[in-house]
């Protein structure tokens, strides 16, 4: 674990050391370093579950690919926000880098964590770099209310969050994780005990987010300059589905009867979502949108508590933080040209930029659910474990299905065929850069395909 | 206690000419105000500690026992520090003064009654100070919400706080020192920017940008950390207060005390 935490650390003196012409260069190439020395994480040897163990970090077959996927995002953030940061001042640069970086140790240390308070403390420290980055350099005057919005609705979620771990500490006397997986099941019954129960989950399902409570997502995305997109996109979203597949195991006898009404919301909230896509004008609020509606579908999947619901949920996570990246890039290859995000004034790009075309192309029909990407490996799993749980819930799992093949299409329609209108065509050729980027997000997505054990070795 | 009172006194007089320094009519007006409301708890602790020592026979600083007494000598305390229901003087006063002067009265001026408070801790009635507490931690939050001038702000700011020391108090009040310590470091630290910038609005705090950009960033950090968010220090005591009120099983305080920092963390974000 150290040797992935130290190198992170110590890209912040390379970017502040390096003259200024190399600073992106070398923060790429120690950043691809380090996420390829993190793919060693991926060997689990332990019969436990749990190797790589320092006193208060571990890694298992649960945190493992997330971890993975964290690193590996970080040089693709920084590679992403190359274009729009060149025209400031170097050392502005220089701390945009340094909170991405500071942004990617606190994460490594929440996924990794053992003790569930210092994977609390974690959580919320990844707030405060991704607020600084989104009010700092994101791109309109909107960007103070959504990064208020960001962090009001997640903290007050959190707070209960700290005060039901302390509680649990007073009772149990440890938050290990390793140790309480271990623990009788607690007799709770009463209703100060239901309000403990909602009070653990409140914020990872603020964080996933739930249908009602996720208000703050598309504000937040669409102010977020692009890095900030990717990571919240990618892997905030994921911290929120971890601490509930972590904290569910303390929770266990009261969740059948209290989970009700959040696996309807859950749901429901896959069919809105999806159809506020299908109307969407702006590409990163559809793209948003799209995020709650994959995150709805793995909120049921963890509320219900059975394994494939679990490998279902681990396995849309990842697929969905590459692939909803990936969208977000493409999005900003956009809005780099255009600088509007507006769906209609991008019509028609395959005519200019074809090999664009192509990664919208499988962008999208990742977004869809097309076998044999992992994408649909979660999606079925969690909706045949959804349906064994109890059949009407096909109604909305097919219904959302459906729609999301419809917004995904219709964003694929929207930004490549047709008509191109002329003022598109003095638009830029698509930079290597971008290319690159885009390849690196979609790769492992097909990869992956080959080799699916590495995401669900939790429950297998 | 005839002691601590003659120190408290002295402590007012010596610091009301330093108030007084401006010769603006709101410096005057803060002077008054704040020699009133003083003048009036350490004439409450003077009652307190004599009624005490008429029924109990004992001038004993800890030994203070009679019920009536104890009430009577936690809220002079209270009223001295500022916190609510009594703390209606202390934005006002605070505006009234120039920084450094506002630094001393939130920082030193606490240590002394914060230091007959701890002496008096064990006596002194659970419900009270839980009332304090929890009315101070929200009054701070609310009340600061419509704030744009800074030290009326940190005023609100200051009240909150207190209203954290006083809630651990009848249960460690090691927690209470510790948040005082940390509580003065941070406000130390942001009277002090503030000095350097000589900002007195939030307006002017705005355009500080690119005069100091390693002061503005410190400044930020030292507002978060004001308003509790790990990992900064400022979450320590917070969080600590909050296991040891979950140790006691009193859940339901924990959390009205952690939204309350919810709302102070509103008026620091801006």
């Amino acid at each position: 674990m150290l040797k992935i935490l130290i190198p992170t650390l110590m890209l912040i003196p390379t970017t502040w050391l390096t003259p200024k012409s190399w600073v992106w260069t070398t923060t790429t190439a120690q950043s691809l370093a380090i996420a390829l020395l993190s793919l060693t994480w991926l060997k689990w040897t332990s019969e436990t579950g749990w190797s790589t163990s320092g006193p208060y970090m571990a890694t298992d077959p649960l945190s493992t690919p997330l971890l993975v996927l964290t690193c590996w995002l970080l040089p693709l953030m920084i590679l992403a926000s190359q274009n729009h940061i060149s025209p400031e001042p170097i050392n502005r640069q220089r701390s945009y880098i340094t909170l991405l970086i500071l942004l990617q140790t606190f994460l490594i240390m929440a996924f990794g964590a053992t003790e569930i308070i210092m994977f609390y403390i974690m959580f919320e420290a990844t707030l405060i770099p991704t607020l600084i980055i989104i009010t700092r350099w994101g791109n309109q005057t909107e960007r103070l209310n959504a990064g208020t919005y960001f962090l009001f609705y997640t903290l007050a979620g959190s707070l209960p969050l700290l005060v039901a771990l302390l509680m649990t500490q007073k009772d149990m006397g440890t938050l290990s994780m390793l140790i309480i997986q271990h623990t009788k099941p607690t007799n709770l019954l009463s209703w100060g005990d239901k309000i403990w129960w909602v009070g653990c989950l409140l914020a990872f399902l603020v964080k996933m987010p739930l249908y009602g409570v996720h208000l703050w997502l598309p504000k937040a995305h669409v102010e977020a300059p692009i890095a900030g997109s990717m990571v919240l996109a990618a892997v905030l979203l994921k911290l929120g589905g971890y601490g509930m597949m972590r904290i569910t195991i303390m929770l266990d006898p009261l969740t059948k009867e209290l989970a009700y009404p959040f696996i309807i919301l859950a749901l429901w909230g896959i069919i809105m979502t999806g159809s506020i896509c299908l109307r969407q004008t702006d590409l990163k609020s559809l793209i948003a949108y799209s995020s709650v509606s994959h995150m709805g579908l793995v909120a049921g999947g963890i509320l219900i508590q059975t394994p494939w619901g679990f490998t279902g949920a681990i396995i849309l996570m990842i697929a969905h933080g590459l692939v909803s990246s990936a969208l977000f890039c493409l999005a900003n290859t956009n809005y780099e040209r255009t600088h509007s995000r507006t769906l209609l004034l991008t019509r028609g790009l395959q005519m200019i930029l074809p090999l664009m075309a192509t990664w919208w192309f499988i962008a999208n029909l990742a977004n869809l659910a097309l076998p044999p990407l992992p994408n649909l490996m979660g999606e079925l799993a969690i909706i045949t474990s959804l349906f064994s749980w109890s059949p009407w819930t096909i109604v909305s799992t097919g219904l959302g299905t459906l729609i999301t093949a419809g917004y995904s299409l219709y964003m694929f329609l929207m930004t490549q065929r047709g008509p191109t209108p002329l003022h598109t065509i003095s638009l830029h050729p698509s930079h290597t850069r971008e290319h690159l980027l885009m390849a690196m997000h979609l790769i492992p997505v097909l990869l992956l395909v080959l080799k699916p054990e590495l995401m669900w070795g939790v429950c297998h | 206690w005839i002691l601590a009172w003659m120190g408290l006194e002295i402590n007012t007089m010596a610091i009301i000419p330093l108030m007084a320094q401006q010769h603006h009519p709101r410096a005057t007006e803060a002077t008054t105000k704040y020699f009133l409301t003083q003048a009036t708890a350490a004439a409450m602790i003077l009652f307190a500690s004599t009624m005490n020592a008429w029924t109990m026979g004992d001038w004993n600083i800890n030994q203070i026992s009679h019920p009536l007494a104890t009430t009577t000598v936690t809220l002079a305390l209270a009223l001295k520090i500022g916190l609510a229901p009594m703390h209606f003087w202390l934005p006002e006063v605070l505006q009234g003064l120039n920084l450094t002067t506002g630094l001393v009265l939130s920082t030193w001026q606490k240590l002394a009654p914060f230091a007959l408070i701890l002496q008096i801790s064990q006596n002194t009635n659970p419900a009270l100070l839980t009332t304090l507490g929890v009315m101070s931690a929200l009054v701070g939050g609310w009340g600061g919400l419509n704030q744009t001038q800074l030290r009326k702000l940190l005023a609100y700011s200051s009240i909150a706080h207190l209203g954290w020391m006083i809630i651990i108090l009848q249960f460690m009040p090691a927690l209470t020192l510790l948040n005082l310590t940390i509580y003065i470091t941070m406000t130390s630290t942001m009277f002090l920017s503030l000095k350097i910038m000589t900002s007195t609005k939030i307006n002017s705090l705005a355009l500080a940008w690119p005069k100091t950009p390693t002061l503005t960033t410190l400044i930020m950090l030292s507002l978060l950390s004001l308003g509790g968010l790990p990992p900064l220090t400022g979450f320590m005591p917070k969080w600590l207060i909050l296991q040891e009120l979950a140790k006691q099983d009193l859940p339901i305080t924990a959390t009205i005390m952690a939204m309350s920092a919810l709302l102070s963390l509103f008026f620091y974000l801006r």
